[in-house]
């Protein structure tokens, strides 16, 4: 089978696979926080025609990229090799007529697509819900394409690093939890250069400083808070080196490293 | 004939433990038994040939191909792992046909061979339960399946009757003989003497990583026979019967257990003992409660020929 078909079984095997597990249903109920404030928030606090303002669009920015997708990406891009040799499931893999990379990317690929649709759903029921006076303003549809555009390159970026770290490491989950949300949460308010270690600085650098021009809103203050942005374009690209160098290199290791199962 | 698997001065190593020490095996076509105590070696040497380990020294090859990092060669290779994994949330019928998209067939042939698959193993009315909730049999019967559906010429399959019921064993027994008579290469391990004794009267003994002696049933059992018997049996009259046997030659030593009713017996010959015992329980009329053979497992075996 060559490579790009295995890919594709893969992918297919582990889309239907990842549906059926406890963990996918505990992070779908997750994402659907979110949503629960915003109709609270709309319906019980301002009533059905008041305007929302960006402040509150800030705070669920926040939860989705600093928790909601980095908790994401930790559990399912740590488990795409992690799973199989703690379950021990990974010797019904490698005996197949597969490539072992094909493996590690068929399974990102497809928890990558899974994590997206959780994000997308979460963000597309709370955004519009908190925003439904304005729908008719085609501002708010290019507000949120740029936030569902920054989600999905984060999902993407955090999953290959941590489907990386899931490769070398054994209790991959602890030191991604120090990286997720004590490394990432620290270092992007470091003035200068400093903050560029961080894939969220990349990530804040696409935001729109001034979203929507909601009356009274603050744009993405909080968020952007200390943020010394790089440029767009330099942005995206290195978010793309970032996931594809660490997918190469999980690939790499998978394919040479001697997973021995723990009597 | 050719070998199908050689395996030449392979050597594993756990950090300081040693999981197989310098084997070189050749396996051919038909069904060769890996026979050995837990922790003999037996895995490690079929996750070796299986290319989930790589050697510390040594090397294998399938049909003259490497096997670790080459896919290729596992077109041809069904394997049957030991532990009781699975991905438990997936029907046996989900987990069938997920595995055998992994070999490029249609979605139809894939269709056909894992139905086919769970009729050989007779699972197919409960080819819609989860795996979850399979009896510890049926899993190891879906476990086989995996193997199978594919049609591979070559088979391991690493203890394969463990957690059977007396006829899913002889059912999986037959099965695997067919399989031979198709012309594939079976590798079966197993702890248990009489199972591989039941499959092939070709045997392999591993012990400590080791292979200790390979050659058909009747010289391994050439080389048991060497080891002394112990036998116990618990009777009403245990002295009774012990002054029956005072003057047979097949008998080395006779003792009395602590319980006062348990004759144990040290003999080299146990089939002429066990046909003598039956003569002289009819004939002396001495009710026997239980016949039992504290050392008839392959440790006992195995310790008397490596000599501890």
């Amino acid at each position: 089978m060559t490579g790009a078909s295995a890919v594709r079984q893969v992918f297919g095997f582990f889309s239907f696979l990842v549906l059926k597990t406890g963990k996918t249903r505990v992070f779908a109920i997750l994402g659907l926080m979110p949503v629960a404030l915003a109709v609270i928030r709309r319906v019980a606090i301002h009533g059905r025609s008041g305007l929302m303002t960006a402040v509150f669009t800030e705070i669920l920015m926040v939860f989705f990229l600093q928790f909601y997708i980095v908790i994401l990406a930790l559990f399912y891009g740590t488990s795409v090799t992690a799973e199989e040799v703690e379950n021990r499931t990974l010797a019904y893999l490698i005996t197949r007529p597969i490539p072992k990379p094909a493996i590690v990317l068929g399974k990102f690929a497809a928890y990558s697509l899974l994590m997206f649709a959780m994000v997308a759903l979460s963000l597309t029921l709370s955004y519009f819900i908190m925003n439904a006076a304005r729908l008719s303003d085609p501002e708010l549809y290019l507000t949120f394409l740029r936030y569902l555009g920054v989600l999905g390159l984060g999902v993407l970026a955090y999953a290959a690093f941590f489907t990386f770290l899931g490769t070398i490491l054994k209790r991959a989950i602890i030191v991604g939890l120090v990286f997720g949300f004590g490394w990432e949460n620290v270092i992007q308010y470091f003035p200068g250069s400093t903050q560029k270690f961080s894939i969220v600085h990349y990530l804040k650098s696409l935001l729109p400083y001034n979203p929507a021009n909601v009356r009274g809103g603050r744009g993405v203050a909080l968020l952007l808070f200390r943020l010394e942005p790089t440029a767009p374009l330099t942005a995206i690209l290195t978010l793309v080196v970032i996931t594809a160098a660490l997918l190469a290199l999980a690939c790499w290791v998978f394919r040479t490293k001697e997973y021995l199962y723990e009597e | 004939m050719t070998a199908v698997i050689a395996a030449s001065n392979l050597s594993k190593w756990y950090g300081n433990v040693l999981g197989l020490n310098d084997v070189s095996l050749e396996v051919e076509e038909g069904i060769t038994g890996l026979l050995g105590p837990n922790g003999a070696g037996k895995s490690t040497f079929m996750k070796l040939i299986t290319g989930q380990m790589k050697p510390n020294d040594g090397n294998v090859t399938v049909r003259g191909q490497k096997v670790w990092n080459n896919p290729g060669v596992f077109q041809g290779i069904g394997f049957c792992p030991e532990q009781d994994i699975f991905y438990e949330d997936v029907t046996g019928w989900e987990f069938l046909t997920g595995l055998l998209r992994f070999y490029g067939y249609a979605r139809s042939e894939i269709r056909e061979r894992a139905a086919r698959a769970l009729d050989i193993v007779d699972l197919t009315d409960d080819k819609d339960r989860l795996i979850r909730g399979y009896s510890r049999g049926m899993r190891q019967r879906i476990k086989f399946a995996q193997a199978i559906a594919h049609d591979a010429g070559i088979l391991i399959l690493d203890e394969p009757l463990s957690g059977l019921d007396p006829l899913g064993k002889r059912k999986l027994i037959k099965l695997i003989k067919d399989f031979k008579h198709q012309g594939r290469t079976i590798l079966v391990s197993s702890h248990v003497l009489p199972e591989i004794e039941a499959l092939t009267s070709r045997v392999v003994l591993i012990h400590q990583g080791k292979i200790l002696a390979q050659g058909d049933i009747p010289f391994i059992r050439e080389l048991i026979e060497a080891h002394p018997h112990q036998i116990s049996v618990r009777s009403s009259d245990p002295r009774a019967l012990a002054a029956r046997f005072v003057g047979d030659g097949s008998i080395q030593k006779m003792t009395f257990a602590a319980d006062g009713r348990t004759l144990v017996v040290e003999t080299h010959k146990r089939d002429e003992f066990f046909g003598r015992l039956t003569g002289v329980v009819l004939e002396a009329g001495i009710a026997v409660d239980e016949i039992s053979s504290p050392d008839d497992n392959l440790q006992a075996v195995f310790e008397y020929l490596v000599g501890e």
